[in-house]
């Protein structure tokens, strides 16, 4: 009786310390008007659901560091945009390699770092998880993904600038002849006189 | 609540015994309380929340029989990354090697090496980014809204592993 008329009043009080024991809720439906900045340690309650799913959490004596979720906002614009990307990458990487150009050889460095630079975070985001290496490594790993990729364009680019560009260099590579290759060339080629 | 248990005891027959007024209210004691926002329970995520009730994990990737759908999501991945690594290394030895790259390829042709070896070289270059590629075109479709049911997933895994292979091996023999 005296905690539902705790409950009632509770939007109306400017409240202190956070309560040393949790408690069920009533099931009033009671204002949504949680101050997050008071629970500094929970995460924030869903706004739209009036039912309280009241969990009846003991004071826990596993002092289990808080788990930082990795879930930065929406993904929903980025997706179109990641999509786009691979459909020119199916153009780019025939294209650059068929027909040599700079503009294509830079186009297709921006555009594959870009490319496995989203598709690693997604490894590393599933794989890496606070969970499982904790909080520091998590965030670690996804820094240094940034530095690799950072990395890897100015290389790339470097590369185009600098040196022969990727579609010409991928060219000369596969134009290497092996040994084997030239006794075949030589033997059909003195068959043929 | 708790007034209903204090009505019971032997303090509360004498207070009423003792006491000229007597009431309801003469029988409360006052208590001065702290209300404050109650704070929602704090959401942790399903693996947090078991480690702490002590749980063990289910057995999931020990048990679950391979499946082509499984496979080919996986490998899909797996010749990302590793076509990723290609990249890398590329950017990465451009500019931290001591000789430039087209250096090392006129050292590698004038090194006369195996064509097994060189053709070996060349499929391990060129099937990550035909399986790759083709899985690629796969997801796009399935983006789109293409070929979602069970059978056409099975139907084009097969035609794209066939695609990735004979487009390696037709790159290959260039």
């Amino acid at each position: 009786m005296a905690l539902a008329s705790i409950l009632r009043n509770a939007s109306r009080v400017q409240a202190g310390a956070l309560p040393r024991f949790f408690f069920k809720p009533a099931s009033v439906a009671v204002n949504r008007n949680f101050s997050s900045s008071l629970c500094p340690n929970y995460a924030t309650f869903n706004k739209n659901s009036n039912l309280n799913l009241g969990l009846f959490v003991p004071h826990s004596k596993i002092l289990i560091a808080p788990q930082a979720r990795m879930m930065s906002g929406d993904h929903s614009r980025l997706w179109p945009i990641e999509k786009a990307l691979s459909v020119s990458l199916l153009v780019l990487v025939p294209a650059a390699i068929a027909s040599p150009h700079f503009i294509l050889d830079n186009l297709l460095a921006v555009a594959a770092v870009a490319h496995f630079h989203w598709g690693l975070e997604a490894v590393v985001i599933d794989y890496a998880r606070p969970i499982v290496v904790g909080n520091v490594l998590a965030k670690l790993a996804l820094f240094l993904l940034y530095i690799i990729s950072a990395t890897t364009l100015g290389g790339l680019i470097y590369y185009n600038v600098n040196e022969d560009g990727i579609g010409q260099t991928i060219r000369q590579f596969w134009a290497i002849k092996g040994s084997g290759k030239e006794k075949t060339a030589d033997s059909s080629g003195s068959e043929k006189k | 609540m708790a007034t209903f248990f204090r009505l019971g005891s032997r303090q509360v027959l004498n207070h009423f015994l003792r006491n000229e007024k007597v009431g309801m209210l003469s029988l409360v004691r006052p208590v001065t309380l702290k209300a404050q926002p109650a704070c929602p329970p704090k959401e942790m995520g399903h693996d947090e929340r078991n480690m702490k009730l002590g749980r063990p994990q289910s057995p999931h990737l020990t048990i679950y029989a391979p499946q082509l759908t499984s496979m080919l999501s996986i490998s899909h991945r797996a010749t990302g990354m590793i076509l990723a690594g290609y990249t890398i290394m590329w950017g990465l030895g451009a500019v931290v090697l001591p000789d430039s790259i087209p250096c090392y390829l006129e050292d590698l042709a004038a090194a006369n090496v195996s064509s097994i070896l060189l053709c070996g070289t060349k499929f391990m270059l060129a099937f990550p980014m035909t399986y790759h590629f083709w899985n690629g075109i796969r997801h796009l479709m399935w983006d789109m809204g293409l070929f979602l049911t069970l059978k056409e997933v099975y139907a084009t895994g097969y035609v794209m592993l066939i695609l990735a292979l004979g487009s390696a091996i037709a790159l290959v023999s260039m």
